[in-house]
């Protein structure tokens, strides 16, 4: 279980403006919300990528700000995170890059056969060719492929909490509709708490079990995918409205 | 007034996180959480990639040296003066300080425009989201190679502009090996020798940690990395040109 207690952050100007949010255990949890109102400032102050002014993030319980100094590591381990770009390391092979997902420690301790055939279950997983991808170099991938190794990367270690930021921004419809099954299908299998921050609100609202929205730095609904589409709110309306005409002709042009 | 205060922050705000980058891979380095392999890679792209370049500036700093020199003294004072000329001014100043600006090109600007990209694209944020310090992986192993790399080219640096200055006195004046090297023992302090190679380690201790604060530092996509590396490259200029300020007084006394 994820906790959000009263999450302040500021840049220039606020972010984030006391967020309290709960995302319950074996979840599939989506957060909308437009440009710049701090989604993926929230996902990242669960694993202290961002650290907020005031408030605090508990993971099952464990405090990840005010713990003892060995929280932040502890929750590191439990935690997948997918980035919007991928994120992987440009100077290494899709097998080393897989490979810095194995916690540390464990990588000491297990035979190099064993990580080996971890990181190539992991590649399978994501439905990628491990014989085919293992050698290559992330700019040697299509885009699509990068999500991927990138999402492989995340489960490779076995996490019981897997974040995604925007993880469809900049796939064409066929990529995106690939990595929403994928998803959901991870999701499942690993049986897995998992918060998505994305712009699709259709993807969003067939995998999440619940969906909250942020406008302004502070939570404006949380519900279930069927109260967001019947929310009589002005707000989420006009969001739901616009979001589904700009995917639509996203599309559009993508088909084009 | 307001500027003079925004400054001083600036300064602070930089001093602070140098110290703090310092601190941690310092710590990285007593842990033994540093790749000894990434170590040897550092030492080789800043170090062999680098021998080339710094060569070819010792060689050019030498022979303009000698030829400056035998412009100014031929004719005023005895010709073997020039051999202590070119081997004081490669030792103390050229050697150390060509060969660092050198590096701040080459080596500083890369590492700077490299972190700077892994910063803008996530990589970093990606070492800390899989428990993996960024600091042991990427600033400790460069700020080591930078002390083990620079006073080596320094040194060859030395080596061959004293050379390519005794070639090209000898073309131009006439003046031989033996005349230049009795000229070059008349001045010479083996002192100088230990001032130019401390410089040095300080200068390869400065840049790598100048440019990887620097690339953490950045922000703001491919824009901000062009940003982040022109400052970088001016801010290690300027510390070199001001350590180089501060040795005569600290340790030619």
């Amino acid at each position: 279980m994820i906790r959000y207690r009263q999450i302040h952050k500021a840049f220039e100007e606020p972010v984030l403006a006391g967020v309290d949010l709960v995302v319950h255990e074996g979840e599939m949890f989506g957060l909308f919300g437009p440009s710049g109102t701090g989604k993926s400032v929230l996902l990242k102050t669960t694993l202290g990528l961002i650290i907020p002014d005031r408030g605090d993030v508990l993971l099952n319980g464990e405090s990840v700000f005010h713990g003892d100094p060995g929280a932040l590591d502890r929750v590191r381990r439990k935690v997948g995170y997918v980035f919007q770009h991928a994120a992987l390391f440009d100077s290494l092979s899709v097998f080393e890059n897989v490979g810095m997902g194995l916690p540390e420690r464990e990588i000491r301790r297990m035979p190099r056969q064993e990580a080996a055939k971890r990181i190539w279950e992991a590649l399978e997983i994501v439905n990628l060719d491990p014989r085919l991808v293992l050698s290559k170099l992330p700019a040697e991938l299509s885009g699509g492929m990068k999500k991927r190794v990138g999402i492989a990367r995340a489960i490779v270690g076995r996490p019981d909490i897997l974040l995604w930021d925007e993880p469809t921004t900049g796939l064409d419809p066929v990529n995106t509709a690939a990595v929403e099954r994928l998803i959901s299908r991870l999701s499942r299998e690993l049986e897995v708490t998992s918060m998505i921050v994305t712009h699709d609100i259709e993807g969003g609202l067939l995998m999440c079990n619940r969906v909250a929205m942020l406008t302004a730095g502070q939570l404006r609904f949380c519900g279930t995918p069927d109260e967001f589409r019947a929310s009589q709110d002005p707000v989420v309306q006009s969001f739901a409205g616009r979001a589904g005409a700009e995917a639509a002709l996203d599309n559009q042009l993508n088909v084009v | 007034m307001e500027s003079i205060g925004s400054t001083s922050r600036s300064v602070a705000e930089h001093a602070g996180q140098i110290g703090g980058l310092l601190g941690a891979s310092f710590l990285s380095l007593v842990r033994w959480k540093v790749s000894r392999k990434e170590i040897l890679n550092q030492v080789y792209v800043m170090g062999v990639q680098s021998v080339p370049i710094v060569l070819v500036t010792a060689v050019l700093a030498g022979i303009v040296t000698s030829q400056q020199g035998g412009y100014q003294f031929t004719g005023t004072i005895p010709l073997y003066v020039m051999g202590s000329i070119v081997v004081e001014s490669v030792v103390l100043e050229l050697g150390p300080v060509l060969t660092a600006v050198v590096l701040v090109g080459r080596v500083g600007a890369r590492i700077t425009a490299e972190l700077g990209t892994m910063k803008v694209s996530e990589q970093i944020d990606a070492f800390h989201s899989l428990g993996r310090d960024p600091i042991a992986i990427l600033a400790a192993p460069r700020i080591v190679a930078g002390v083990l790399v620079v006073p080596v080219l320094t040194a060859l640096a030395i080596l061959v502009g004293i050379y390519s200055g005794l070639v090209s006195a000898n073309l131009t004046l006439g003046l031989g090996a033996e005349s230049f090297f009795y000229g070059a023992r008349l001045y010479w302090h083996s002192w100088d020798l230990v001032y130019s190679l401390t410089k040095a380690l300080a200068f390869g201790f400065a840049i790598p940690l100048i440019s990887v604060h620097m690339g953490f530092r950045t922000q703001g996509g491919a824009a901000g990395v062009g940003r982040t590396t022109t400052a970088s490259v001016m801010f290690m200029t300027l510390t070199v040109l001001i350590l180089d300020a501060l040795f005569p007084p600290l340790l030619l006394q």
